[in-house]
């Protein structure tokens, strides 16, 4: 399982699992991760776990920003689209960092069908 | 009229073995040519074992046709001998798996182009790929057999996403992996002066396609154009093995 790791000075202050199909994060009580501060919009951004269509037993891990007023981005980039993540990616919500964690991925890159 | 063709395979510049193969060759009437390039997997071993077996296969099979074909051979013919020839491949692969735990995993990609007058038949399985060169543009014939592809062509991903992606080189296809090979076929048109490639994914990943333009309309002759492009995969660090044939028609 995948999981979002908060960082505040580069220390991880809390972790999220995202076991759910879908995660929204935002400042309002309702979403699955909680944000209350001033950066991050009521609604900010959603994470979907989707099964890998073409590859048996990987999830990947898809990031959207739900139209936010301070914005979402991946390794400092604005997210425009749906945009898939890759383990160690570090997302931002507003001011908040995070990081990305797939433990699936990274065993993957070792058993996979890989091309050599 | 006439075909230049030329063709390597070259480690890269940071394998220590080669798992790519290419053959290529040209009928006696010099009216048809037949260029392969495989590029296996499954391991140090089994990756070497693979490409050879398939390359081997198909100029076994494919060899004895071209050198006799006749200038009239239907486009069906043609079709079915390469069909037989990745069946033969893909058998060979199998059963060489089957017999030593050691190869268990081993399977390769093949493209295979039988060029017959200005016709050129193209068979493909995995993600090694054809290329029509004319002009300024490089168009591609082939569709990879990879994850990657599907996802793109689903909009899961973008271009900017694929060399992040984890199982960016897991295949979805390949010769030795089925109970039975059903390559991808398609038939294009060469203009004169039109150069057909052959490769495998060390270049696409180490020279972009707009440098392989350049580089043939600089380099003079086959030999050297191949060499040329070899050699910008290595300026550029070439992570995997580099292999390229070529085939340029002129009347």
């Amino acid at each position: 399982m995948a999981s979002l790791s908060q960082l505040v000075d580069n220390v991880v202050v809390n972790t999220f699992e995202l076991g759910q199909p879908e995660t929204r994060i935002g400042r309002r009580p309702d979403n699955d991760i909680q944000i209350d501060e001033i950066s991050v919009s009521g609604q900010h951004a959603l994470i979907e776990a989707v099964p890998n269509a073409y590859l048996e037993g990987t999830v990947d891990y898809y990031i959207t920003d739900s139209n936010s007023t301070n914005g979402t981005f991946v390794n400092e980039l604005r997210v425009g689209g749906r945009q898939r993540l890759n383990s160690n990616d570090m997302v931002r919500i507003g001011w908040n960092e995070f990081r990305f964690i797939d433990e699936e991925e990274q065993a993957l890159e070792k058993t996979a069908y890989i091309l050599d | 009229m006439r075909y230049h063709v030329a063709g390597q395979s070259h480690r890269g510049a940071v394998r220590e073995s080669n798992q790519d193969v290419v053959g290529w060759r040209i009928s006696h009437s010099g009216d048809h040519a037949l260029l392969v390039v495989a590029d296996g997997m499954g391991g140090h071993q089994g990756g070497e074992v693979a490409s050879r077996i398939a390359v081997d296969a198909v100029m076994e099979s494919l060899g004895p046709e071209i050198a006799e074909a006749s200038p009239y051979i239907s486009d069906k013919a043609i079709r079915d001998n390469l069909d037989r020839a990745f069946e033969l491949a893909n058998e060979r692969i199998v059963s060489r798996r089957a017999n030593d735990p050691r190869l268990e995993k081993m399977g390769t990609t093949l493209v295979v182009a039988w060029v017959s007058g200005n016709q050129a038949h193209i068979a493909h399985i995995g993600d090694s790929r054809c290329y029509s060169l004319s002009g300024n543009q490089a168009l591609c014939l082939t569709r990879d057999d990879t994850v990657v592809q599907n996802m793109l062509e689903d909009g899961s991903i973008t271009a900017a996403d694929v060399p992040n992606v984890p199982f960016r080189n897991v295949l979805t296809r390949a010769v030795g992996a089925a109970e039975q090979a059903d390559p991808s076929y398609r038939c294009e048109t060469l203009e004169e002066g039109g150069v057909l490639l052959l490769c495998s994914d060390g270049l696409t990943d180490s020279v972009p396609e707009s440098r392989w333009l350049e580089i043939l309309k600089e380099s003079d002759g086959m030999e050297r154009t191949v060499q040329a492009l070899i050699d910008a995969g290595l300026a550029n660090e070439a992570g995997d093995n580099v292999s390229v044939v070529l085939l340029k028609l002129e009347y």
